[in-house]
């Protein structure tokens, strides 16, 4: 292991352009092994494509990403996504969405099982696991999707926005249980948002981007414990401040 | 004080081949003149019924809804409803859309043009006058849909859910800038979401309703200062105070 | 906007290259000595006879004659189908009476075929112009009723009460929503039937006829002169595509509102 694996990801000189439009503007940051680092921007920054580059969708124009110190590679990388949108395929249920990522890697069927198991018990979605997906309301296909991300055991867990859509306490909810999984298994969490409270409610550091071209503002460390008082003078100071820097409404 | 619009023992029932299914359970509300009150709850159901209720576009199963003492049955200019969807219609400009209603009410051209450009000024759109719903952003298409209603001179305003398909930042905006509009012209407004901070940023009182069958749990005034500030202390409490109140959504 | 204008010339480049290069290949594959040469004429014995034809006459008219009496014919059945179409679907997507009287028969009539109507087209409207009109109307007049219709029954409801809310009559909402939003699905009927209505009239005048594109195409055959079949598939090809463009063209600047724009 060494020296090399001090840091899970490594980006270095990211950018992107469009033609002549440059969106991401030489952006450097590392990511600790385990950590849980939220990124934060105003609305319509290239938070997208700043996503889409992290996971190497789109080319990137100019410089790297490194996980363990090598140049990002999804066939050997283990990386696992949760968008807004709920990606399960709707033509599994939701047990053989979350096995779904296990199958490809040709896992052991009594390890699938198990894993399988173990996740969907740890969101609460035993009870429905033969349930299609358009059988379930929108929190438990998010759910889903966690149980799904985390079943891989993934190395880096890309998180975009991914309770947008849902009621405050239901998002409250369900953030509780991500951080609970994600100190349970151990994982290197990237979680980019809209939406500052949340990204205080759960984040150890918070990376804040500014507006196109997207540039990193400010680095902010978070060391309150879990679980997060929103009503706690520490918790509404850091909410301030980070919302001060991305204040343009 | 007289009571803008009176809501008496509202229930709605859908009948359906499996059975029943109740989504208001007698409820009663009103309100006075130029005050905001919000419905706040959580989950999809019940509330957004109650609003077409009031609008006229379902009819109740029982009860009576008055407005400024005139019975209302059917939908009409009297109130105006601003969409989660927005509603707009995709066919006309920004000004066709906001002349609308005294168009069809037959105000002369001059004098409903004037008056829409008001209101396009007031809710900042100005120079957006002849974009298309399609070329605009979600929260400028928002603003059309309030400037909409706002020119059509309604007697009771209301909103279900207008920034829910937002991002939280245009969302925090919509808000103060629902807030300055109002208090530029204050309107009587029913106001439905299920986002909290929303709710006590607008709210001159909050009803929480429990979820199917919608009924009225608690009643809450709020006395704080405008503009509010979401990070008060007084803010957060009341916050905390409603949300442990609340039925959870599943 | 400048990158854009850069795709479409890539586009149009690689559109040209395509049919450059299938014209060589019929070049090629009628060449001296193929036996497809001998059945058929090559690209440029076409393009002459094609030059010839404006000024020359072939039977009664020159190619310019044919061609109008085609488009004036296909306008003629196309914008009386149009009408009716327009009608019809617009009242049976409103109006539930009129839907469950002319869904049935209207479904039963739908997929009977243009040109299986020509008999009893001669017999109703005899040999004349009548009876393309015929055929070109009902090649027609399915297609705008049954798009008109669909966008009459999925006018948004959400409008429709809006519409309400704001002050309009139960009366003024047809004018003023349903007919407004069911735009779009016109001019898909419209331009689909442009399209039926021109491979129609095409068949009509080949079956009866003393002019048109039709007529050269079977004229030509009977006399075994390839060179005026060739031609007139050709220019029947041409005006089609010109037909849906025109249309299209229209289309876009109408329903602008429906289309999203470049930002």
């Amino acid at each position: 292991m060494g020296n090399k694996n001090e840091y899970k990801v490594q980006v270095r000189n990211l950018t992107k352009k469009f033609g002549d439009l440059l969106v991401l503007d030489d952006i450097s940051f590392d990511v600790k092994e385990n950590e849980f680092l939220c990124i934060v921007g105003p609305t319509g920054c290239g938070k997208t494509t700043f996503l889409n580059s992290l996971s190497k969708l789109y080319d990137i124009t100019a410089g790297e990403i490194l996980i363990n110190g090598e140049p990002v590679d999804l066939k050997k990388h283990n990386i696992a996504y949760i968008f807004q949108e709920y990606s399960n395929f709707p033509w599994l249920t939701i047990r053989e969405n979350v096995e779904f990522g296990l199958r490809i890697k040709k896992m052991p069927e009594a390890e699938i099982k198990e894993r399988v198991d173990y996740f969907l018990d740890m969101v609460g979605l035993k009870k429905f696991q033969d349930y299609y997906p358009d059988q379930l309301s929108a929190s438990m296909l998010q759910r889903a999707a966690i149980a799904r991300a985390f079943a891989v055991k993934p190395e880096v867990l890309l998180m975009d926005e991914p309770y947008g859509q849902l009621d405050i306490e239901l998002r409250f909810k369900l953030e509780d249980e991500l951080i609970r999984l994600w100190r349970e298994v151990g994982t290197t969490v990237i979680f980019i948002t809209h939406n500052i409270e949340e990204a205080v409610y759960l984040s150890e550091r918070i990376l804040v981007l500014t507006n196109k071209p997207t540039k990193i503002k400010a680095e902010i460390s978070n060391t309150m414990a879990h679980p997060r008082d929103i009503a706690a003078p520490e918790f509404v100071e850091l909410r301030n401040q980070v919302t001060d820097l991305i204040k343009w409404w | 004080m007289s009571k803008v619009i009176e809501c008496k023992n509202i229930s709605k029932t859908f009948e359906s081949v499996n059975g029943d299914f109740q989504v208001i359970g007698d409820i009663s509300i009103e309100a006075d003149q130029n005050e905001i009150l919000v419905l706040f709850g959580p989950g999809q159901c019940g509330k957004t019924t109650l609003l077409k209720v009031i609008a006229g576009l379902e009819p109740a199963t029982s009860g009576t809804i008055h407005i400024n003492g005139k019975e209302k049955t059917k939908p009409g200019p009297e109130c105006g409803l601003v969409y989660q969807t927005t509603a707009l219609f995709p066919w006309l400009t920004t000004m066709g859309n906001v002349e609308y209603g005294p168009k069809v009410q037959g105000v002369p051209k001059k004098e409903r043009r004037a008056r829409a450009q008001k209101y396009i000024d007031l809710v900042g759109l100005t120079g957006f006058e002849k974009s298309y719903p399609i070329q605009l952003s979600g929260g400028m298409r928002q603003r059309v849909g309030i400037a909409r209603v706002y020119c059509n001179e309604p007697e009771v305003m209301l909103m279900d859910e207008p920034f829910g398909h937002l991002d939280a930042q245009t969302r925090y905006l919509m808000q103060e800038e629902l807030e300055r509009i109002w208090q530029t012209e204050k309107r009587t407004i029913i106001f439905v979401t299920n986002n909290i901070e929303e709710a006590l940023y607008l709210a001159d009182r909050v009803l929480v309703m429990t979820n199917c069958p919608a009924t009225i749990k608690k009643e809450f005034k709020i006395d704080l200062p405008r503009p509010r500030d979401y990070t008060d202390p007084e803010f957060l409490r009341l916050r905390q105070e409603i949300t442990s109140i609340v039925d959870p959504a599943e | 906007m400048k990158k854009r204008k850069k795709i479409n010339g890539v586009r149009v480049g690689i559109g040209a290259a395509a049919i450059c290069s299938f014209l060589c290949l019929w070049a090629f594959a009628t060449r001296e000595g193929t036996t497809l040469g001998i059945l058929m004429p090559g690209p440029v014995e076409v393009f002459t006879h094609l030059v010839e034809t404006t000024y020359t006459k072939v039977g009664p008219l020159t190619i310019w004659g044919h061609m109008f009496n085609s488009l004036r014919r296909v306008l003629v059945g196309f914008t009386i189908a149009s009408c009716c179409g327009i009608l019809l679907g617009l009242a049976m997507g409103w109006n539930r009476t009129l839907e469950a009287i002319f869904r049935p028969i209207f479904e039963l009539l739908r997929p009977i075929p243009p040109l299986a109507w020509i008999s009893l087209a001669i017999v109703w409207f005899g040999l004349g112009e009548g009876g393309k009109y015929f055929i070109i109307f009902v090649s027609g007049f399915s297609n705008v009723t049954i798009n008109v219709y669909t966008g009459a029954k999925s006018v948004d409801p959400e409008l429709i009460g809006a519409a309400k809310m704001l002050g309009c009559s139960e009366r003024r909402i047809f004018p003023s929503i349903v007919i407004r939003s069911s735009v779009p699905y016109i001019f898909t009927g419209l331009q689909i039937a442009i399209s039926s209505s021109w491979a129609a009239v095409v068949a009509a005048e080949m079956v009866r006829s003393t002019n048109g594109i039709g007529w050269m195409i079977t004229a030509g055959q009977s006399v075994g002169n390839m060179e005026q079949i060739m031609v007139g598939i050709i220019v029947i090809g041409v005006i089609g595509f010109l037909l849906s463009t025109f249309m299209r063209g229209v289309e876009s600047k109408l329903c602008a509102w429906s289309r999203v724009q470049d930002s």
